[in-house]
């Protein structure tokens, strides 16, 4: 009766320890603290069936799964671990393979009985005493039990771990919904999310707040000479940087490329002094050299911003007056930032209308090529520079110097420049089909960025030549020394190509851009053209003069013929002649011409 | 050559003669300290305290409802034993703020990580405060925790009045909610008894939760417990004399090797029976009785059991973990108890607590409380 009653009492014991539980490490680890206390064991052990994963499962029938150690009482023995422990290793593979419960007695004298859990693992009991039969196979309806836990457990478990990598994943996208994926800023569909609703709380709360648009200062070249890898961990430093100003008023997001916006809210009475400090401490942040694979490079900013809703209260019109007025600092080289005004817009309208004006120019076939002749010291003509002329419906003739620049700001250059070397070229195929005198060489044509940077630049050139049968070496081109060294590998690839194919680069502006002379020696250019700011008063000014002769001993070392642009006097001229510039362009020589005119000045 | 230096003992209640012994104690050069008083002393707290703190040398112990020295019953003073060696002492503290599982584990772990796993310590006492409530958790997490088996042996420190208050002997100062592990440099042996009887059963618990029976075959456990009582002796269950009556008749919770342990019944509210130990649902329970004699029987048989060894030399130190409920049952004849295992013992070096509960491992090797048990251990 008594053995009966402990059977039953010690079967109900175990049974209301199981499933206490959801998380199955922490149900088998309950039930197993009782099964210690109560069988009065020495130590007790799980082995549970795992995939290849390692994770638990159920036992398919006829599937041989691997059983992994899960959890003992006590946690080790004698500091190793029990999956350490060979005796209890191998008899939890012996019962494993057996598949029917198991005893063994040890050699000190404690006895090690094993447990199937039916289709789920193994449970082994260490004792120092023998345990009877009948408490033994009281255990079988636990143990099916237990293992019914287990399968609740484990289909629980990777409900969870499937919630939990959902959640994961619902985070992520979230996340990516929002921040930008090289910065980890807030991208621009958020920065413009935000900015609605701080637009909405200024309203209700009568507060002022701020829209920053930030541009990186000649990143481009950087980007473009160094890499994008580079170029990308510049744009994470700043990052980096730019996120140390945010707080719960400042929000900071990458808007595109090196274009960054700050949105500055619940500003007070002296919010102008607010902006006015946030934008010294940005550059603050900026002056600190960004060191990249030990290269050093020193960056600065162009800043715009505009207040809301003071100046509007729109989140598409706020953006754009911020970046008009970032425009308007980049223009000015300003690093104090510039506050937006209407007047900006109207500028920035009567540039469109300017462009647009440009295109029906160009449809209309207002643009005309000049040709200014060039000559050497005996006077005969040389060649000529195609120089592009535009005959506005309303304004007149217009200045070069205010079109080219809106012309080079929109991609209507493009266009442009390829009328020009078309235009050109059909020049070039009259002008071949005369009597040209035998010091004539070439007519060049000037090349802006854009033009270079299309990736079918050398084979537009071609086309052109192709098309109108002239022959190649009777183009030339000029390329501005800024221009090349922005990108000054593939300029030297570029130039190197054209020169194979006849076609001679000339080095415009020469003087104005600093480059090193390293590069200088690498272009495989033809021409060195000595800006006109070095040969106006070069008979007065002896630094103009220095620079010209520097100039021109350095296209004699490096074997190419130096011309003076912009020669306007005899003592302009005489004085290049003393220096050792013998060829020159310039009013006192000839004013561009129309072709028509240049022809006759040929003849 | 003795491993004990000095030990010196009063019945004076006052600090100023216990300040007086710890001056003895440390003039004799020993390296440790254990001090053991009765809560009988009632010393005041503060320069208890301050005593405690400039202790130079490790100090540890409790205070205790009685203590012991040979075969004399000290109810009020205190005796400290001067170690020769020192003996390493490792504090949970604060343990009211550990209540789960997980809380316990990484506290039990970080001071296992902090005494690298208690590396070649194999012997312990354990002094801890006897009125914690998760002391069961305590040692089964530590029992889980540890990677290798130790033997035990501890009571707890307090007084029978069942109001918390400090009652542990540390460097610090006084503690409450703490237990005290104190590393023995040598080899501990144990003996346990209890000498109590089943007198009727067994029952099932049909409900219980912690320390507290709700039910006996599924009947209020108190209805139980007192018709048992009623009907087998000539006690009668007044409105205030439930502990007078159940001090004499303990539940016992038989293992599967026919093993009781011990629980004591403290109060009874809502039919409810409330004991010193928890209690699983489910579990078999017994009504125990005892007399004098079996009960001073068993501890003859521990102590002939312990000292009976041939290892057990004269140098050998010995301690007594005796419950207090026995000299509250045993009453002027407990007396025959400490004399009966000081007969056995083989050195001078007895003494001893009473203690409000007690600890030691199972023949599994597992640590259990105890209660009611008499637990002698020697190192």
């Amino acid at each position: 009766m008594t053995k009966a009653l402990f059977i039953i009492s010690l079967q109900h014991e175990l049974a209301m320890a199981i499933g206490n539980k959801l998380d199955l490490k922490a149900m088998l680890k309950v039930f197993l603290k009782v099964c210690f206390n109560r069988l009065d064991l020495t130590s007790a052990h799980i082995y549970v069936h795992c995939n290849h994963s390692g994770v638990p499962c159920k036992l398919l029938p006829l599937e041989n799964m691997t059983h992994q150690h899960l959890l003992s009482i006590p946690k080790n023995k004698r500091g190793q671990p029990w999956p350490q422990n060979t005796i209890l290793t191998r008899f939890a593979q012996q019962l494993n393979d057996s598949k029917t419960n198991k005893s063994f007695q040890c050699d000190n004298g404690q006895y090690l009985f094993g447990f199937i859990i039916p289709d789920h693992g193994l449970l082994i009991f260490e004792t120092h005493y023998a345990i009877e039969n009948e408490v033994q196979k009281s255990l079988q309806p636990i143990l099916k039990k237990l293992a019914t836990s287990c399968y609740t457990s484990i289909v629980h478990d990777s409900l969870i771990k499937e919630m939990h990598s959902r959640q994961l994943i619902e985070d992520k996208v979230a996340y990516q919904a929002q921040h930008d994926g090289l910065t980890g800023l807030f991208n621009r569909q958020h920065i413009n999310y935000l900015l609605g609703n701080e637009i909405e709380d200024a309203h209700q709360n009568k507060k002022i707040g701020s829209v920053l648009f930030i541009d990186l200062n000649r990143f481009k070249p950087i980007n473009d000479s160094m890499g994008h890898a580079v170029g990308d961990k510049i744009l994470l430093t700043l990052s980096n940087r730019l996120h140390s100003l945010s707080s719960e008023n400042i929000d900071i997001g990458r808007f595109g490329g090196d274009e960054f916006i700050i949105l500055l809210k619940n500003l007070e009475i002296d919010y102008q002094e607010t902006v006015k400090q946030l934008i010294e401490k940005i550059n603050l942040l900026l002056a600190i050299p960004f060191v990249i694979d030990v290269h050093s490079y020193k960056l600065t900013c162009s800043i715009g911003y505009v207040y809301y809703p003071l100046q509007s209260s729109t989140v598409n019109n706020l953006i754009k007056f911020a970046d008009i007025a970032m425009y308007e600092a980049k223009r000015a080289k300003s690093q104090l930032g510039i506050k937006y005004q209407p007047a900006m817009s109207d500028k920035i309208k009567r540039r469109l209308d300017y462009v647009t004006d440009m295109k029906q120019g160009l449809e209309q076939d207002d643009f005309k090529l000049y040709y200014q002749a060039q000559f050497n010291h005996y006077g005969d003509i040389i060649g000529a520079e195609a120089l592009l002329r535009w005959q506005h419906p309303v304004h007149g003739m217009e200045s070069p110097a205010v079109y080219i620049p809106i012309a080079e700001e929109s991609d209507l250059i493009i266009a442009i420049g390829q009328w020009v070397l078309e235009q050109a070229c059909r020049d070039i195929k009259k002008l071949e089909k005369l009597s040209l005198p035998e010091s004539f060489n070439k007519i060049s044509i000037n090349i802006s960025a854009k033009q270079l940077m299309q990736h079918d630049f050398q084979d537009k050139i071609l086309n052109a030549i192709k098309q109108n049968g002239i022959a190649a070496e009777r183009l030339g081109l000029e390329l501005t020394e800024n221009l090349l060294v922005e990108n000054i590998e593939d300029s030297i690839k570029l130039i190197a190509s054209l020169k194979e194919k006849s076609i001679d680069c000339a080095i415009d502006d020469f003087g104005t851009g600093y480059s090193s002379l390293t590069y200088l020696k690498r272009i495989p250019a033809s021409v060195l053209k000595i800006d006109r700011s070095f040969v106006a008063n070069i008979a007065q000014s002896n630094d103009s003069a220095a620079i010209a002769s520097m100039i021109i001993s350095l296209g004699k070392t490096l074997n190419m013929n130096v011309l003076a642009e912009g020669v306007e006097t005899e003592d302009e001229l005489n004085c290049l002649k003393e220096l050792g510039c013998y060829h020159y362009q310039g009013f006192l020589l000839s004013h561009p011409l129309p072709f028509d005119d240049f022809l006759q000045l040929l003849n | 050559m003795n491993n004990i230096l000095v030990t010196w003992k009063t019945h004076s209640n006052t600090l100023r003669d216990l300040q007086h012994g710890i001056n003895i104690a440390q003039n004799s050069g020993a390296k440790s300290l254990l001090l053991l008083t009765c809560s009988q002393n009632f010393y005041p707290e503060q320069p208890l305290n301050f005593i405690l703190k400039n202790c130079p040398i490790p100090i540890f112990g409790g205070i205790y409802p009685m203590i012991t020295h040979q075969e004399t019953l000290i109810e009020q003073g205190a005796l400290i034993i001067g170690f020769k060696e020192n003996y390493d002492v490792s504090v949970f503290a604060d343990l009211q703020n550990f209540k789960n599982e997980d809380t316990l584990e990484a506290l039990i772990n970080n001071t296992l990580e902090a005494k690298q796993n208690f590396s070649g310590q194999d012997n312990f006492l354990m002094f801890y405060d006897a009125l914690i409530n998760n002391v069961e958790d305590f040692i089964d997490c530590l029992f889980e925790c540890l990677d290798h088996g130790i033997t035990i042996a501890g009571g707890g420190a307090g007084n029978i009045d069942f109001i918390q208050r400090p009652c542990l002997f540390t460097n610090s100062g006084l503690l409450a909610n703490a237990v005290l592990l104190v590393s023995l440099p040598r080899k501990l042996t144990t003996s346990v008894a209890h000498g109590w009887t089943k007198i009727e059963g067994p029952f099932l618990v049909s409900e219980a939760q912690g320390k507290t029976v709700q039910s006996l075959n599924y009947r209020p456990a108190f209805e139980v417990y007192s018709e048992i009582i009623e009907s087998t002796s000539d006690h009668k269950f007044q409105a205030d004399n439930f502990f007078d009556i159940a001090k004499n008749f303990p539940l016992g919770i038989e293992d599967i090797n026919n093993n009781l342990i011990v629980r004591d019944l403290i109060l009874t509210t809502n039919n409810h029976l409330q004991l010193i130990g928890s209690i699983p649902v489910n579990s078999m329970v017994y009504i125990l009785g005892g007399d004098t004699n079996k009960l001073i029987s068993s501890s003859e048989k521990a102590a002939i059991n312990l000292f009976s060894t041939p290892t057990k030399s004269t140098t050998q130190i010995s301690m007594v973990f005796d419950c207090i409920s026995r000299v509250v049952f045993m009453e002027d004849e407990f007396d025959k108890e400490l004399q009966i295992i000081n007969k056995y013992c083989p050195s001078s070096s007895l003494f001893g607590v009473l203690s409000i509960g007690e600890i030691a491992n199972s023949e599994s090797s597992a640590i259990r409380l105890l209660n009611k048990s008499t637990v002698i251990c020697s190192w």
